[in-house]
C-alpha cells in the first residue's frame, strides 16, 4: 500500500516537474527579451559604474571599485534633496489629482443615460495620441508663453497683466502638474472605466434596494472592488511620474529656453549635475542610486498594497 | 485537442524565438566594408545637404556618397564610437565637439589626407577653431556668426546704433505696447557670450579654467541687464525669430539661419556690424561656429584612398560657392570669396567681416559643461533676478565641479 502511494507520489511529481519545464519552455522567449531590454541594460549600467569610462578613457576604461558612488553620494547636498522632496511631493499632488479627476471623469462617462459616449472616450483619449515631445512643446508655446501664449492673451482681455507663468517655482511647478495631468489623465481614465464597468451591477442593485445613497456605493462598492484592478495602473504611473523627465525639462529647463525656474525633479537635477559631464561611470552611479530609491519605494509601495 | 494545444504552443515560441535569434545576430553582424562607399552624418538643414549631395557626385562621381541627417548625432556618435558595422565614415558637425571626440580617441587628423598647402588658403578664424592640442581635426567648409539685423520698415539705415549705448536709446525709445525695439535670446550662453566678450572676459581658458566670476563677465552681465529690461521674459529662439518675423521687434542679434525665414515674410532686412560697448571700446563679438567634415578613425584605416578623395573635392572651392549660393552660408576658403556671386552677397560678406572680430566657439572637452553652468547663471541673473555678485560665484563653483567630474 505504501509502496503503492509513493509510486503515485513520483508519478505526481514527474508530471508537475514536466509541467514546469514546458511552463518555463514556454515563456523563455518572452524572458529572454526581458532580460535582454530590462535585466541586460541594469546589470551593464551596474558595471559601468565600478568603471573609470568618460571622455578621457572611452574605450581603454577600467573597473576602479566603488570611486563613482563616494563621489555620487557627495552630489546628495541640499540641491539633491530639494531635488527629493519637490520630486516626492510632485509625485503625490500629481497621484491624488489623477486619481480623483479620473475617477470623477470615468464615472461620469458610465452615467447610464449618456449620449454620445463613445466619442467623449475619443476626446478623451486624444491626449495619448500625441506624441509627449509635441504635446509639451505645444502647451509651452501655445499656453505659457507670455508673448504669443492663449493665458497672457485671455489676461490681456481681462485688462491684466501679461504673466511669465514659467518663471517662478510655484507657477512652474503647476503648469508641469498641468501638463503632466493632461498626458496621463487618458491612461488613468481608460483604467478606471474599465474597471467601473466590471462591477457586478446587481450588488449596486441590492444596496439601493437597502436604501444606500450614492456615497455609501461609492465608499462601500464601488472602491473596493475597483481597488485591485486599478492597483497595478497606480503602482506603474506613481514610478513613471516619479522619474518624470521630459515635462519638467521641456517646459522649465531646456538648454537655449530657460525660463528662471528652479523646480527640478530628481531626474532632471541628476542630468544637469551629472550626465552633461560625459562621465559615463560616475553617471551610471548616480542612476544606479535613483534606481536604488524607487526600489525602495517600491518596496515600501507593496507592503502598504498587501494588508 | 490537447496535441493541438501543445503544437500551436510550439509554434508561438518559435515564432517569438525566430526574430529574437534574427535580431541579435543581425546587431552583431559586421556588415562587409565597401571601400568605395562613403557615409557621412549630419545634422543640416535640406537646402545644405542637397548642395553637398549635388557637388560631391560632380566632383567625385566614381564614390558613392550617402548622406544620413541625424538629429542627435553627438550622441549617436558616442554610442557607435568607432564601430565600423554602426558608426559613419565622415561627418559633419560644427567644431565645437572636436575636444570631446579627440580626447575620445574616434578622430583622424584631417592633415593626413589634406596638404598643408590647400589648408593654406583658408580663413585663419577657420583653422584656429578646428585646431585642438595642435592637430587640426576638421576639414572647415563653412561658418556662421551672429549679424545686427533689422527690419528697414521701422529702423532707418541712419538709425542702426553703433554702440551700445545708442542701442539702448533706441530700445528706450521704441519698446513698448507690444512692440521691441530689439531682442536677442538674451538668457543663452551662445548669445550672452557676444556681451561677455565685449567687455574682454570669456566664458572659459583656452586651459579648460572656467572663468564665470571674473570681474569682466560680472560687468558684462550687470550692464546686460539693463537692456533684457527692455526685452520679451522668453529667452528661446522661437519666441525671438518670430516677434523679428512678425514685425514686432525693429532689430535682433540673429544667425545667418534666421534669414530665409525672414526674406520669406516679406522683410526688407539690413545686416549691420555689431555695436560697440561705450565702456570698453570693444566691438560685441560673437561665437562663430565653423562646420566642417570630421574623418573617423576606422574609416581613415580602411577607405584612406576614397577619404582622401572626399575630402579633396570638399576642399574645392566650388563647394563654398554652391553652399553659400544655396543657403547664404559663409564659406571657409578664401578663394571663394573671388567667385562674383560671393562678392555681391551682402549676408555673406557680412558675415565674413564679422569673422574678423568673432570669437571662435572653444573646442575643449570641458566646453561641454559650460552651456549648462552659464545659462543657468544667465536665468537665475536675467529671469530670476538673483544678484550678478552670488550668482556668479556659485556658477563658477558649479562649473569647477562639472569640469572635476568630466575626470
Amino acid at each position: 500500500m505504501g509502496l503503492k502511494r509513493q509510486k503515485k507520489w513520483k508519478q505526481k511529481k514527474k508530471g508537475k516537474g514536466k509541467t514546469t519545464f514546458y511552463a518555463y519552455l514556454y515563456s523563455a522567449p518572452s524572458l529572454i527579451l526581458i532580460g535582454l531590454v530590462v535585466v541586460f541594460p541594469i546589470l551593464y549600467t551596474g558595471y559601468i559604474s565600478l568603471t573609470n569610462m568618460n571622455v578621457y578613457h572611452w574605450f581603454d576604461f577600467e573597473i576602479i571599485g566603488l570611486g563613482n558612488y563616494e563621489r555620487a553620494l557627495l552630489l546628495v547636498d541640499s540641491g539633491f534633496l530639494s531635488a527629493l522632496l519637490a520630486t516626492i511631493l510632485w509625485t503625490v499632488v500629481n497621484m491624488v489629482i489623477q486619481l480623483v479627476v479620473a475617477f470623477v471623469l470615468a464615472s461620469l462617462l458610465n452615467i447610464q443615460s449618456l449620449k454620445l459616449r463613445k466619442f467623449y472616450k475619443t476626446l478623451l483619449m486624444f491626449p495619448w495620441a500625441m506624441p509627449g515631445y509635441v504635446s509639451i512643446l505645444l502647451w509651452k508655446t501655445g499656453m505659457f508663453n507670455s508673448q504669443f501664449g492663449l493665458l497672457n492673451q485671455w489676461m490681456e482681455k481681462l485688462g491684466l497683466q501679461a504673466v511669465r507663468w514659467l518663471s517662478s517655482d510655484v507657477s512652474a511647478f503647476i503648469c508641469c502638474t498641468v501638463v503632466n495631468l493632461w498626458l496621463a489623465l487618458p491612461f488613468m481614465i481608460m483604467i478606471m472605466d474599465g474597471a467601473l464597468q466590471s462591477i457586478d451591477k446587481s450588488y449596486y442593485e441590492s444596496a439601493i434596494l437597502d436604501g444606500a445613497g450614492w456615497f455609501k456605493r461609492t465608499i462601500y462598492i464601488t472602491l473596493p472592488t475597483i481597488r485591485p484592478i486599478i492597483a497595478p495602473a497606480v503602482i506603474i504611473t506613481v514610478f513613471t511620474t516619479f522619474k518624470q523627465f521630459d515635462v519638467v525639462y521641456l517646459l522649465t529647463q531646456q538648454a537655449g529656453a530657460k525660463t528662471g525656474s528652479h523646480f527640478h525633479t530628481l531626474l532632471t537635477y541628476a542630468y544637469e549635475n551629472a550626465f552633461i559631464t560625459n562621465n559615463y561611470g560616475y553617471s551610471s552611479a548616480i542612476s544606479i542610486i535613483i534606481f536604488a530609491l524607487l526600489l525602495l519605494f517600491s518596496w515600501k509601495f507593496r507592503l502598504k498594497e498587501e494588508p | 485537442m490537447k496535441r493541438l494545444r501543445k503544437w500551436t504552443a510550439w509554434i508561438l515560441v518559435l515564432a517569438m524565438l525566430v526574430p529574437l535569434v534574427l535580431t541579435t545576430a543581425g546587431c552583431s553582424g559586421e556588415t562587409q566594408a565597401d571601400d568605395n562607399r562613403i557615409v557621412i552624418w549630419h545634422d543640416k538643414e535640406d537646402a545644405v545637404a542637397e548642395a553637398l549631395e549635388a557637388e560631391l557626385a560632380r566632383l567625385v562621381p566614381d564614390v558613392e556618397i550617402v548622406l544620413e541627417k541625424k538629429t542627435s548625432l553627438t550622441d549617436s556618435l558616442k554610442l557607435s564610437g568607432n564601430d565600423p558595422s554602426a558608426a559613419p565614415d565622415l561627418f559633419i558637425f560644427a567644431h565645437d565637439k572636436i575636444g570631446v571626440f579627440a580626447e575620445m580617441g574616434i578622430l583622424a587628423p584631417v592633415t593626413d589626407f589634406v596638404s598643408e598647402e590647400t589648408l593654406s588658403s583658408y580663413l585663419d578664424m577657420t583653422i584656429d577653431a578646428v585646431t585642438y592640442k595642435d592637430t587640426i581635426y576638421q576639414l572647415p567648409i563653412y561658418f556662421e556668426t551672429l549679424l545686427f539685423m533689422y527690419n528697414r520698415r521701422y529702423m532707418q539705415d541712419d538709425e542702426v546704433p553703433a554702440t551700445t549705448e545708442e542701442l539702448y536709446a533706441y530700445m528706450q525709445e521704441n519698446t513698448g505696447r507690444g512692440r521691441y525695439g530689439f531682442v536677442e535670446q538674451h538668457s543663452t550662453a551662445y548669445y550672452s557670450a557676444a556681451w561677455i566678450h565685449g567687455f574682454g572676459g570669456s566664458l572659459i581658458s583656452a586651459d579648460g579654467q572656467p572663468l564665470l566670476d571674473s570681474e569682466e563677465v560680472r560687468r558684462a552681465l550687470q550692464y546686460h541687464l539693463k537692456f533684457v529690461e527692455l526685452m520679451p521674459g522668453e529667452t528661446e529662439y522661437s519666441t525671438v525669430n518670430t516677434l523679428f518675423i512678425e514685425g514686432q521687434a525693429d532689430a535682433t542679434i540673429g544667425g545667418p539661419w534666421m534669414v530665409p525665414s525672414a526674406r520669406e515674410a516679406g522683410i526688407d532686412l539690413g545686416i549691420a556690424p555689431m555695436p560697440t560697448v561705450d565702456e570698453t571700446g570693444l566691438k560685441l563679438s560673437p561665437y562663430s561656429g565653423v562646420q566642417g567634415v570630421y574623418v573617423l578613425n576606422h574609416a581613415a584605416q580602411s577607405k584612406d584612398e576614397t577619404v582622401r578623395q572626399v575630402l579633396e573635392a570638399l576642399s574645392n572651392p566650388s563647394v563654398g560657392v554652391a553652399l553659400a549660393q544655396a543657403s547664404g552660408c559663409a564659406p571657409a576658403n578664401t578663394a571663394c570669396y573671388d567667385d562674383p556671386a560671393i562678392a555681391e552677397d551682402e549676408m555673406v560678406q557680412a558675415m565674413r567681416e564679422t569673422a574678423e572680430i568673432a570669437t571662435p566657439m572653444p573646442n575643449i572637452p570641458e566646453m561641454d559643461v559650460m552651456w549648462t553652468v552659464t545659462g543657468n547663471l544667465l536665468s537665475d541673473v536675467n529671469l530670476s533676478g538673483e544678484d550678478v555678485d552670488t550668482a556668479a560665484a556659485q556658477a563658477q563653483e558649479e562649473a569647477l565641479d562639472l569640469i572635476a567630474a568630466m575626470q
